[in-house]
């Protein structure tokens, strides 16, 4: 970089760090939306899709089939600009969040450095929070344009549901900042290697177990997912924000919705569980990076698998207590840790 | 002209004219996402000033939490279309009219002081003291502190002084 000019190579290099995820991502929603449905099976004794395919795996392409070919109706009175923009700021916030997260080990092939990541930002940490706190007009402006009062107030729902939980989710994560000392996620995970006592990962969910659990239950929220689906409540308000949306339009909200658990559950493994690292495993050449690879989407898929866990055995929450729960336990919690980790810096910083 | 410079002015451009948009708007809501479109070419101006730090905190606290706010209210008040206000007195368009010359006054006047020592991205001379959040919090926290505790019992101030101003009156 800098002074010198960058060959064909290099481009092709940075444009494949940064479209691998994007293309990448909403090819893995083919198979979570099958694990979903499996699972929801599973946790209510029932067998679930199981009629295409073995154990059922071709359904997602049908359904995919489906939302290509059925009719996309614009209610009349909908505001046709705003209506039609709202899925694709749903998908594209989605995608675009994962743009700073490292998926692997940085690879040295032929004298060059190649991480593992699409941008290395400075501010890496506060441009998740910046797109994630984007995502909020998808929905905001989904349920407004589309004119329709069960639309309106799952978007109002939504509205205030995202502002009280990013501003725990955000206290929280600063308790991560702090202990690294920098917005940069590479440097988040740079200090997360290592053991404590020769046998402990010094991952940062051991010291902030309480701002990982504030963190990953505002998750919850942030993505809309049960016991925070209160913008969709299918029992109250038919579909909530996209009742009015059909065919692919629909399929762009449900999409957005399912990379944005696998981004959440990738940015809880990067900032509470070391990332791409495990204590005593130091990546070397292609073959090492593919292995942080792999380290990285385990730990991730097993988030994933909570976020499907979850979804299936608790009941949604009351509006009451959704706010209850986020100003009166979450965010004095969150400023619990925060406290408690400036502490814990601070006496560092003494011996 | 570098590319950065063309990006800066594009982005200047656009936060101008949304900004522009948002006053001229009928639609309260088509308003509001125009001035989110303007904070966002404002965010782009400020990464190109070297200043990242600033342009996050500009997407997450204004596009991001406040006009969320300023969303929720007006569909829970459901504004609709805009009515043209015919009940205004001439004075009101003298001391308006008055008002925009003496700002433009103020503004063409601080840029005339100032106009050598605004930063550009061509600039090699160090990165500002902006683009660094340690020393912003140094200077927030240390030769700013009055400033920035005097911002803050304002904004309380405002919160306050709204709360009294909306508050339903008692009958006696």
């Amino acid at each position: 970089m800098g002074g010198s000019a960058l060959t064909f190579l290099d481009w092709a290099i940075v444009v494949l760090r940064v479209a691998l995820p994007v293309l990448v991502l909403p090819l893995f929603v083919v198979p979570l939306t099958w694990l979903e449905r499996r699972g929801a099976a599973f946790i209510q004794d029932r067998p679930g899709p199981n009629r295409v395919g073995p154990l059922g795996l071709v359904q997602p392409i049908a359904d995919m089939i489906k939302m290509f070919f059925k009719e996309a109706i614009t209610p009349t009175s909908a505001d046709r600009f705003l209506y039609l923009l709202a899925p694709a700021i749903a998908v594209f916030a989605a995608l675009s969040t994962f743009a700073v997260v490292p998926y692997g080990a940085t690879i040295h092939v032929d004298g060059r450095e190649i991480p593992m990541l699409g941008a290395d930002l400075s501010i890496g940490v506060l441009y998740i929070f910046a797109i994630t706190s984007l995502s909020v007009y998808a929905i905001v402006l989904a349920g407004w344009a589309s004119n329709s009062k069960f639309s309106l107030m799952g978007g109002i729902r939504s509205g205030a549901q995202i502002i009280s939980y990013e501003l725990a989710m955000t206290t929280a994560a600063a308790g991560v900042i702090l202990a690294s000392s920098s917005f940069r996620l590479s440097d988040v995970i740079a200090m997360q290697q290592g053991t404590w006592l020769g046998v402990i990962p010094r991952w940062n969910v051991i010291p902030q177990f309480f701002g990982f659990v504030v963190f990953f239950i505002s998750a919850f929220a942030e993505t809309n997912r049960l016991p925070f689906d209160l913008p969709e409540a299918e029992a109250e308000l038919v579909a909530g924000y996209h009742t009015e949306y059909s065919a692919m339009r629909f399929g762009a909200f449900q999409m957005a919705e399912y990379v944005n658990v696998m981004v959440v559950s990738a940015i809880t493994t990067t900032l509470y569980f070391g990332g791409w690292s495990l204590p005593g495993f130091h990546p070397q050449g292609a073959l090492g990076a593919l292995a942080s690879l792999l380290v990285f989407m385990a730990k991730s898929f097993f988030f994933v698998c909570v976020f499907i866990w979850v979804r299936w055995t608790l009941p949604r929450f009351r509006y009451d207590q959704l706010m209850k729960i986020g100003w009166k336990a979450l965010l004095p919690l969150a400023l619990a840790n925060l406290l408690w980790i400036g502490a814990l810096e601070m006496w560092r910083m003494r011996a | 002209m570098t590319a950065g410079r063309a990006i800066f002015d594009l982005a200047a451009a656009v936060a101008i004219v949304f900004s522009g948009l948002m006053v001229v708007g009928r639609n309260p809501v088509r308003s509001v996402l125009s001035l989110v479109v303007a904070f966002f070419g404002l965010a782009t101006c400020f990464v190109l000033l070297l200043a990242p730090f600033i342009a996050a905190l500009q997407v997450i606290v204004y596009a991001g939490a406040i006009l969320v706010l300023f969303l929720f209210v007006l569909m829970l008040l459901n504004v609709g279309q805009e009515q043209p206000d015919r009940t205004g007195r001439p004075i009101q368009t003298v001391l308006g009219s008055a008002a925009v010359l003496v700002f433009a006054g103020l503004l063409l006047g601080m840029f005339r002081g100032s106009g050598a020592h605004v930063p550009t991205p061509a600039d090699p001379i160090s990165p500002s003291a902006l683009g660094d959040p340690a020393a912003l919090a140094r200077l927030l926290y240390s030769d700013y502190l009055l400033h920035f505790e005097a911002v803050s019992v304002l904004l309380l101030a405002a919160l306050v002084g709204a709360f009294v101003l909306a508050r339903p009156e008692k009958v006696s």
